[in-house]
């Protein structure tokens, strides 16, 4: 059935309205660039509106945190997968891109003492200084911000209810790509917005609902931005690398997937348990997620696994510790509010207060791989990197870019990324526009492509597209989830190459507004294009990296020639290469590695010692901990104290 | 205890009202327990009825934790979230009444937002940043935007939203607009010239409606009549003197 194709014209088009996405809107629009913003789920309604709102700023917690700092923690924690040219883009401008945000109306505290936002007393990990500040009423504070930054003058055109299909290009001679306007189903009004523009921002987050429901994300993350970018003909970077966090609920329902603790939060005497409560990993504190949610993928693996599919967090030693028991559970409440009160809502009162054990499992939180951009955002390829190898006006920001984190992402860094690069990519797309002209005779591509639309409204079939979604993230949590092999990740494929023929056998009603199958329909393509792009980059790493954990190969070493997969559709085939990338000096790496093993070893001679002399030892630690926490932040980001509304009903 | 106690155990029985081209259609679901003592929020209803019986099903969620704000929808005719309402026997889960059905149970939301577009002055202009806030600030920056705040608001009610469905935005505002025009008023960085424009921006969207009403409900605790609308039009008062 026909819908109606309504075309406009703009310099820039963004999709996607988080952090990332409000960004690149407000930048290019001060840069006289006409936006139009466009959004599936309501305003700012994002990843980074629902997170724990603390981000990272360069220098905010001493004046000899160097750029360079900054650049080589995030190098080394993404097991030098990172592009260097984008970590040190990120540590330059995070203080002037949160400033930005700060405009728009974020209040951190400010410290009496410096006249500045204070970071959060101890450096987050992975982090050698401290320099994340924390937020009141978490990432519900950073929402308000980027919706002001829309909504605040009349400048930028926004519209709610509309899902991105395509990104249009042409061919030039060179054999080169340009963007020249995209295709966007706009369910309210029901019609296909044709949106003639040289500039398309892609910041419309991860794909963490291919494992729905093991996430503790938004529900729109189903891999739009990647599906975009790679129909475009885009490269993919890192694309086997997603973040799991390990501490997360198993049930109830309704609690499933959402997040109940970090490593961190373990403390000194934490330790992980199989369904024997044999321990399979001690000093949980100190290890990042990556390691913790191996473990227990790993446990299930061998049969070990409790019954929901996870492993048991013990921080029994921590309670029964007579001084110091006191201290911990001060510490648990305070250091990570939100996430534990969900324990408290969905678990039992002996296993909120640490009485018992947790069951926990891993749930997907973070795409680290992403579109492959140069620290100005703009889509390159090639072997060197080249932005005419890649798709000419094409940009992309936040969860959607690669580069950044590599193998592993530090805490903190994601909403700080979100303002930094949105606001870059907001800058070149506005640049690049002024500079192109957009020849209308190109109206036939988009004519040619909204016929796949009019052919889907109305489609006669026997399946559901809701229904195969199911299918498709109970198959991606199997196989392409935190533990990964050879066979399962060949089955993967199989399974979206078949997936992908019965999609012209789905059920689509011929209405034109919200019609939600065509919706499902345009999501679970996205899924498949994005699932299948990532599952040839994990066959592609054969051993285990941070974020990607393979139980048939060997872990790839700190020391091993560093490189990253790129991955990428010819026609509809997917294609993967790799990419060398720099290593970082060998005597920063063996110091990186002695320092971490030093401290695995301290942790686990504390575990072991006598109850009287380690809680002596323990108390003294917390006691310097929450001294310094009082004097910053008393109330705590995220926290139900924190959300002074909500304490009414609670 | 006998065979039915047993399955009526297993069960739950709910009303999902859907929409489609501008009619309601209630649809009867029997919600089947994954254990005996599940008590399932509404939103683990609907996506088991999309799951099965309902596939084309039409509703908007976001993080299941209650942040988002983009679940709201009527349940038994007052509007609660529904990633975290527990639905008991019988219960009714509508789209929300006070803004139009696109359809089942999504409603048309933008229309809130360009109410204020132009309208939030929002710039530095090179003001100091260090300063701290209020805690009433503070108190205002914990609205997730659920709207739920609309129902039964006077002001907003004279908007008449279903004849208004074509209009670009809202001529009468709603506790979530004031909400954000009080927040100009109480950041420590607005200049002076700013929260006066913000309170005569309340009072064009009707403020006035306000000195009748007994206070506006919000989804999540905020003290909507003590820390927005009683400030407002006090502070209107005095920029009329």
């Amino acid at each position: 059935m026909r819908i109606n194709l309504v075309w406009k014209e703009y310099d820039v088009l963004v999709v996607g309205s988080g952090g990332a996405g409000s960004n690149a809107a407000e930048t290019a629009s001060d840069m006289g660039a006409s936006v139009l913003l466009v959004t599936k789920d309501p305003l700012s309604a994002s990843d980074t509106k629902i997170s724990e709102g603390i981000a990272t700023v360069r220098g905010s917690g001493s004046e000899d945190d160097s750029e360079n700092a900054l650049s080589e923690n995030l190098q080394l924690a993404g097991g030098d997968l990172p592009d260097i040219n984008i970590t040190s883009a990120f540590a330059k401008d995070s203080q002037k891109a949160y400033d930005k945000v700060r405009a728009n109306g974020l209040r951190p505290k400010i410290s009496a003492i410096t006249n500045n936002p204070d970071p959060l007393p101890l450096p987050m990990g992975g982090h050698t200084k401290r320099r994340s500040i924390g937020h009141k009423n978490s990432g519900v504070a950073f929402g308000h911000a980027n919706w002001n930054s829309i909504v605040k003058d009349t400048k930028i055109d926004y519209k709610e209810d509309c899902w991105l299909i395509d990104v249009i290009t042409e061919t030039n001679k060179d054999d080169t790509k340009s963007v020249v306007g995209a295709l966007i189903y706009d369910a309210q009004c029901g019609e296909i917005l044709a949106v003639v523009c040289a500039s398309v921002v892609v910041a419309s987050g991860g794909l963490s609902t291919i494992y729905f429901p093991k996430t503790d994300t938004m529900r729109g993350n189903t891999g739009d931005s990647y599906a975009i970018a790679a129909r475009a003909g885009a490269e993919l970077v890192d694309m086997e690398q997603i973040q799991f966090l390990p501490f997360c609920l198993t049930s109830p329902p309704a609690f499933e997937g959402l997040l109940g603790g970090e490593p961190v939060t373990a403390s000194y005497l934490g330790v992980l348990r199989d369904k024997n409560k044999k321990v399979i990993l001690d000093g949980v504190y100190l290890r990042t997620r990556a390691e913790c949610s191996a473990a227990i993928m790993k446990a299930v693996e061998d049969g070990r696994g409790t019954k929901n599919g996870g492993a048991y967090l013990d921080m029994t030693a921590n309670k029964r510790a007579p001084k110091s028991g006191v201290y911990f559970m001060n510490f648990l409440k305070g250091s990570l509010p939100s996430a534990y009160n969900n324990v408290r809502q969905a678990m039992s009162k002996s296993e909120s207060q640490c009485d018992d054990l947790w069951e926990v499992r891993p749930s997907a939180h973070y795409m680290m791989g992403g579109i492959r951009v140069d620290e100005n955002c703009r889509s390159i390829g090639g072997s060197n990197g080249l932005r005419n190898r890649g798709i000419s006006g094409l940009f992309a920001a936040g969860q959607a870019m690669g580069g950044l984190f590599g193998a592993n992402r530090l805490g903190s860094t994601s909403l700080t990324e979100g303002a930094v690069f949105g606001q870059r990519a907001g800058k070149s797309a506005a640049l690049h526009a002024q500079k192109s002209v957009i020849n209308l005779l190109n109206k036939k591509l988009f004519i040619e492509k909204a016929k796949r639309v009019h052919s889907l409204i109305g489609q006669k079939g026997h399946l559901h597209a809701s229904k195969i979604k199911l299918t498709v993230q109970k198959k991606c949590w199997e196989n392409l989830g935190p533990i990964r092999d050879k066979r399962r990740l060949t089955n993967t494929k199989l399974f979206i190459r078949k997936t992908k023929k019965q999609l012209k056998n789905i059920n689509i009603s011929n209405r034109t507004k919200w019609n939600q199958a065509l919706i499902e329909y345009l999501e679970l393509e996205n899924m498949l294009d994005t699932a299948e792009l990532m599952a040839i980059a994990a066959l592609e790493r054969d051993g285990s990296l941070g974020g990607h954990v393979r139980s048939d190969c060997p872990n790839i070493s700190l020391f091993s020639k560093p490189y990253s997969t790129v991955a990428r559709f010819f026609g509809n085939d997917a294609h993967v290469t790799r990419l060398q990338r720099k290593q970082t000096d060998f005597k920063k790496l063996i110091k990186f590695k002695f320092e971490e093993q030093k401290k695995f070893l301290g942790a686990k001679f504390l575990r072991l010692m006598p109850m009287r002399l380690k809680d002596n030892i323990l108390e003294k630690r917390y006691k310097k901990i929450m001294n310094i926490q009082k004097s910053s932040i008393t109330v705590q980001p995220g926290s139900v104290e924190a959300a002074i509304g909500d304490q009414k009903i609670l | 205890m006998t065979i039915k106690n047993v399955r009526d155990r297993q069960y739950l029985n709910v009303t999902i009202i859907t929409h489609l081209d501008g009619k309601d259609i209630p649809v009867k679901f029997k919600y089947k327990k994954r254990h005996d003592r599940e008590k399932p929020m509404a939103l683990d209803i609907l996506l088991q009825a999309q799951e099965t019986s309902l596939p084309d099903l039409a509703f908007r969620y976001g993080c299941r934790a209650r942040n988002c704000g983009v679940c709201t929808i009527d349940i038994n005719g007052l509007p609660r979230i529904a990633c975290r309402s527990v639905v008991r026997e019988n219960d009714n889960l509508k789209a929300m009444s006070t803004l139009p059905v696109i359809t089942d149970l999504v409603v048309k939301r933008d229309q809130i937002s360009r109410q204020l577009r132009g309208k939030i002055y929002r710039n530095s202009g090179g003001n100091d940043l260090n300063v701290d806030a209020s805690e009433d600030y503070h108190e205002l920056t914990s609205c997730i935007e659920c709207y739920a705040c609309l129902h039964n608001c006077p002001m907003h009610e004279k908007n008449n939203v279903e004849l208004n469905e074509s209009r670009e935005r809202y001529k009468y505002g709603n506790p979530f607009s004031l909400l954000k025009l009080q927040a100009i008023v109480l950041d420590p960085v607005s200049s002076n010239q700013q929260k006066d424009d913000a309170v005569t921006q309340a009072v064009k969207l009707g403020l006035d409606t306000c000195l009748n009403c007994p206070g506006c409900k919000c989804g999540i605790g905020i003290d909507l009549k003590g820390k927005v609308v009683d400030p407002l039009v006090n502070a209107s008062k005095k920029i009329e003197e």
